[in-house]
């Protein structure tokens, strides 16, 4: 656990799926506990997570045909499933990139107008 | 691709068993697992903290297995799959749940399938014309009468030629067959020249079955010459096969150019050409775009134009157009009475259905309360109420499915039943109540309704049911709960039965009442029997000399009393003629045209053979003939109609079809029921066959015989045989066989009969649901009766109390049914020929339907007196 006391965030619907391509995009290949860790480690642990909930954005990925899961041994040998982005995958990626952007940036607005 | 249409397809890949499986995600999480578990032991965690801290990291690995295996499927699919399945185990475990249910149900849906495949039959199957939904029937009315569909030629013309710009098609069918149809199978259907000109286009296109039984088929009949009504004619076209024509009921078997009619039937030219001689029916195919309300309007704007042009036949027309639907029974008046009678009969069958319903809906409650336990205990490990409710549903609609297809099959077998019903005449009629699209449909419709119906209300039970209070207090709560409910269903079921009894018991009294009725003459040993010479070519000079010369010869066999040559028979319904006629002396009421009188052309020897007594005046003689003054008997009925409180012999009047001759009124006949068997008797006059032989050469012979009419009927084929080796001899039939038509009792017969099975049913059901009801309850009731008796009740309070229960549901079902009779009967009213309120109807059948229906209580109620008090509560 993180030493500062922040309150965890609730991740927004939809949010994981983007968070889990663009992981994968910068790390390569990864099984679903570096994701996780991966995760963790960029969220400072704000993101509260059972490492379980990352299952459904896995599964959902796979069915749209963005990511594509293979078994593979870990460097420590052990046996894991590595997902990686597909073309199609990169190409929705870099769609839901943009969109998240333009949808970030319009709340922003909203809230800056506010103060 | 789209990303969504590969996630769909996905999932479904997941339902067969594609994609990753169950194994492989249970091995892809216990690697985490694993990963995690060695991330907590190198931060020096023992074994046992690594793998609980590991596993509250993950989180609850069934859910998130659950979870992935939801997203890999289709869920409605596999639910609704695997809740079939279900429901196919459970009727399996219980056939004799099963069975009974599904039988039920059959019984409802087979009666709806019965009725709606006659009514579809009679008014909304294909007549498999080109582009049905835009052909419309043409109406016609003058001041005081109803709609009707009669055109003259003259009208049928002028329609013809200024309506195109809303008809594209104008067509008569009656006799002519234009655009109406398809293509034809073979040869031709007629050229727009033919049928304009009287008598100028002798050709003739056949029937299919027409084709099919006389020419056995034969491709080659094109071009062929045949005689009709002993006059050539040549065959140049058959008619597809589906194509019936019009009407229900009458299948045409030939079709003529529209004035060939003159010929065949002997219509003088200068009546053809009248404007108000009107019998062609006509139909209408509306131009692309063009709205029925668009035509009515362009009709009304021409009936002005008629009224104007032609005042004296044409005064206050009015025209319009009419679904097909309309057209099919003949009668465009908004009092339709096959409609009336169709949604009568659907009404009751429906009825049946409900019956049905209640009681398989009042075993599934049954044995919901029977589950309640597997239901509880369900809910209570996580099971939502939704997918509970949705199981239940899909089990009572599967039931009511398996009814529905025993149901249609039963109803099929029930309309091949009243298909083959024998109508006893020689006439073409046919009974087209096939199985189509609509029918199928319907008995669907029915069938699912019936399910849902039958399944929301356990169902709902289940899910409104408090499940804290359920598992505490045992299989109890919902039982009792419901007790309320079910007594009302079965409330509702006794008045239903009741309904459907006394409309039974309305119509098998008309039944009888009519066979008994006075007909205003004596059908027994009687013989008719009919015959038409200008088949074998003879004119009707001719024919008139043949038949005065058969009347000699039939009344000279020995076993033949009197003899008589009529137009027409009672009840018959070839050649039942009327007329208006214009009487001196009468005035219609103002605004309505001259009256419409019914009429028979007979020979001397009628009112002594038909046994109808005159009144005044004389008979006919061999001395009324065409040399003769013209004379009329007249009905008493017309007597007193025309002239009221005076005396009708030596009045005179003229028929508009033979305007010449003005009608001295001879004498006055009593009543006697000639077009209809119920209700008031019409006017009625008689003509002499010698002075209007040229209407028809078709006349029938009565026969009064002095033994049994069957006797007689080979001597009197001889005899016409003798004379005319080739005439064809129809409708030979005995008086009281040939009041057995339509028009007679037969209509009444088959009423009878189809609202007594649909009584007999209502009651057997009504009866099982009174039975269910107090058995459930008194087997509910066993301890608390044992309890009773234990503290000394005698078994005569506990048939009291269980009889107290039954009473009350008969007592308030019997009074809810007598007020629905009351209403539904007011509707029969003009159908029946008993009154709507008949005492013996409404006494009778509540006692019979009351005494069956405590016979009913009296099982659960020995049951109960047979309680044994100890084990009763040793069992509690």
């Amino acid at each position: 656990m993180s030493s500062k006391e922040r309150e965890p965030v609730q991740i927004l619907q939809g949010t994981l799926d983007l968070i889990v391509m663009r992981t994968l995009e910068t790390m390569g290949p990864q099984h679903a506990y570096q994701i996780a860790t991966r995760l963790e480690q960029v969220s400072e642990s704000l993101l509260n997570l059972n490492q379980g909930t990352l299952y459904p954005a896995l599964v959902r990925l796979e069915q749209y045909g963005w990511i594509r899961g293979e078994w593979g041994r870990t460097e420590n040998n052990r046996e894991a499933k590595f997902y990686a982005l597909t073309k199609a995958g990169r190409k929705a990626l870099e769609k839901e990139t943009e969109r998240w952007r333009t949808m970030a940036g319009l709340v922003e607005r909203f809230l800056a107008e506010e103060a | 691709m789209a990303a969504w249409i590969r996630r769909l397809l996905a999932r479904v890949q997941g339902m067969f068993g594609g994609g990753p499986s169950d194994e492989e995600r249970a091995r892809e999480i216990a690697a985490h697992l694993a990963l995690l578990e060695e991330q907590f032991r190198t931060q020096g965690l023992t074994e046992e903290e690594a793998r609980r801290q590991a596993h509250l990291r993950l989180g609850n690995a069934v859910v998130i297995r659950e979870e992935v295996r939801e997203m890999s499927g289709v869920p409605f699919v596999e639910n609704l799959l695997r809740d079939v399945g279900y429901a196919l185990r459970q009727m399996r475990k219980s056939p004799g749940f099963a069975v009974t249910a599904v039988l039920t149900l059959a019984l409802g849906v087979g009666v709806n399938t019965a009725v709606f495949s006659v009514v579809n039959g009679l008014l909304f199957s294909s007549l498999h014309i080109r582009q049905e939904s835009r052909v419309v029937t043409v109406g016609f009315k003058q001041k005081g009468t109803p709609w009707n569909s009669s055109f003259s030629f003259a009208e049928f013309h002028d329609l013809h030629d200024q309506t195109k710009d809303v008809f594209s098609d104008v067509i008569a069918e009656q006799y002519g067959l234009d655009g109406l149809s398809v293509q034809p199978l073979l040869g031709r259907f007629f050229l727009p020249s033919e049928g304009e000109t009287p008598g100028a286009d002798p050709v003739i296109v056949l029937s299919y079955a027409y084709w099919k039984r006389y020419f056995a088929g034969d491709p080659g009949v094109i071009g062929r010459r045949v005689t009709l009504d002993g006059r050539p004619v040549t065959i140049v076209g058959v008619a597809p096969r589906e194509y019936k024509g019009v009407i229900t009921l009458l299948a045409v078997q030939a079709y003529l150019p529209l004035a060939m009619v003159t010929q065949i039937e002997n219509i003088p030219a200068d009546l053809w050409n009248k404007r108000d001689s009107r019998n062609i029916a006509i139909y209408a195919r509306l131009r692309p775009g063009v709205t029925a309300q668009r035509a009515d309007a362009a009709l009304m704007v021409l009936a002005r134009r008629f009224a104007t042009e032609d005042p004296a036949s044409e005064q206050d027309a009015a025209m319009q157009t009419f679904p097909m639907y309309r057209a099919r029974t003949g009668n465009l008046d908004a009092q339709n009475a096959t409609g009336v009678v169709s949604a009568f009969f659907l009404g009751l069958a429906g009825l049946v259905l409900l019956l049905a319903c209640v009681n398989v809906a009042n075993l599934l409650m049954v044995r919901a309360t029977v589950r309640q336990r597997e239901m509880v205990i369900r809910s209570a490990l996580g099971a939502q109420r939704s997918r509970l409710v949705r199981q239940m549903l899909t089990e009572s609609v599967l039931l009511a499915l398996f009814g529905g297809v025993a149901g249609v099959g039963l109803g099929l077998w029930g309309s091949a039943m009243l298909r083959s019903a024998n109508l006893q005449t020689d006439l073409p009629l046919y009974f087209d109540f096939g199985f189509d699209w609509h029918v199928f449909l319907f008995s669907v419709a029915a069938a699912v309704l019936a399910g849902v119906l039958v399944g929301l209300l356990p169902a709902l039970r289940v899910a409104r049911a408090n499940l804290n209070l359920l598992l505490r207090e045992g299989s109890r709560t919902l039982a009792s709960g419901g007790g309320r409910f079910r007594d009302a269903l079965v409330v509702v079921q006794v008045g239903s039965a009741l309904v459907l009894l006394i409309v039974a018991g309305l119509f098998s009294r008309s039944l009888t009442k009519l066979e008994h009725v006075d007909l205003g003459f004596n059908p027994s040993h009687m013989l008719t029997l009919t015959t038409d010479p200008s088949e074998i070519g003879y004119n009707n000079g001719q024919s008139r000399d043949f038949y005065r010369s058969l009347l000699t010869r039939l009344r000279a066999l020995p076993g033949v009393e009197s003899v008589t040559i009529a137009g027409s028979t009672p009840m018959g319904m070839i050649n039942n003629a009327s007329d208006s006629v214009t009487i001196s002396g009468y005035q219609p009421p103002p605004g309505q045209g001259p009256p419409v009188v019914g009429y028979n052309v007979i020979s001397t020897d009628y009112f002594h053979t038909m046994r109808i007594p005159l009144i005044e005046g004389r008979s006919f003689s061999n001395s009324d003939d065409e040399k003769g003054l013209y004379v009329a008997i007249v009905s008493e009925a017309m007597a007193k109609k025309f002239w009221p409180n005076e005396d009708p012999i030596g009045r005179r009047f003229t028929m508009s079809g033979d305007s010449a001759h003005v009608l001295q009124v001879v004498g006055v006949a009593k009543d006697a029921r000639y077009l209809d068997i119920n209700g008031p008797i019409a006017p009625y006059f008689y003509v002499p066959f010698l002075q209007h032989y040229q209407q028809s050469p078709l006349q029938s012979f009565e026969l009064r015989t002095v033994g049994s009419p069957e006797g007689v009927i080979s001597e009197v084929e001889d005899a016409i045989h003798g004379m005319a080796p080739a005439l064809p001899v129809f409708e030979v039939k005995t008086m009281q066989q040939a009041l057995d038509t339509p028009n007679g009792l037969l209509l009444f017969q088959v009423v009878a009969v189809m609202t007594g099975i649909m009584g007999t049913l209502g009651l057997a059901l009504a009866v099982i649901g009174v039975y269910g009801v107090l058995s459930y309850v008194v087997s509910r009731k066993t301890g608390e009766i044992g309890v009773r008796m234990a503290l000394g009740a005698q078994r005569a309070d506990i048939l009291r109390m269980v009889y107290r229960q039954g009473l009350w549901i008969v007592g308030i079902g019997l009074a809810l049914g007598l007020g629905a009779s009351f209403a539904v009967s007011h509707l029969l009213r003009s159908m029946i020929a008993v009154s709507a309120t008949d005492p013996l109807t409404y006494i009778a059948v509540p006692a019979i339907l009351a005494a069956i229906a405590l016979l009913a209580c009296y099982l659960p109620a020995r049951r109960a007196m047979r309680v044994e008090p100890m084990s009763a509560l040793r069992t509690e």
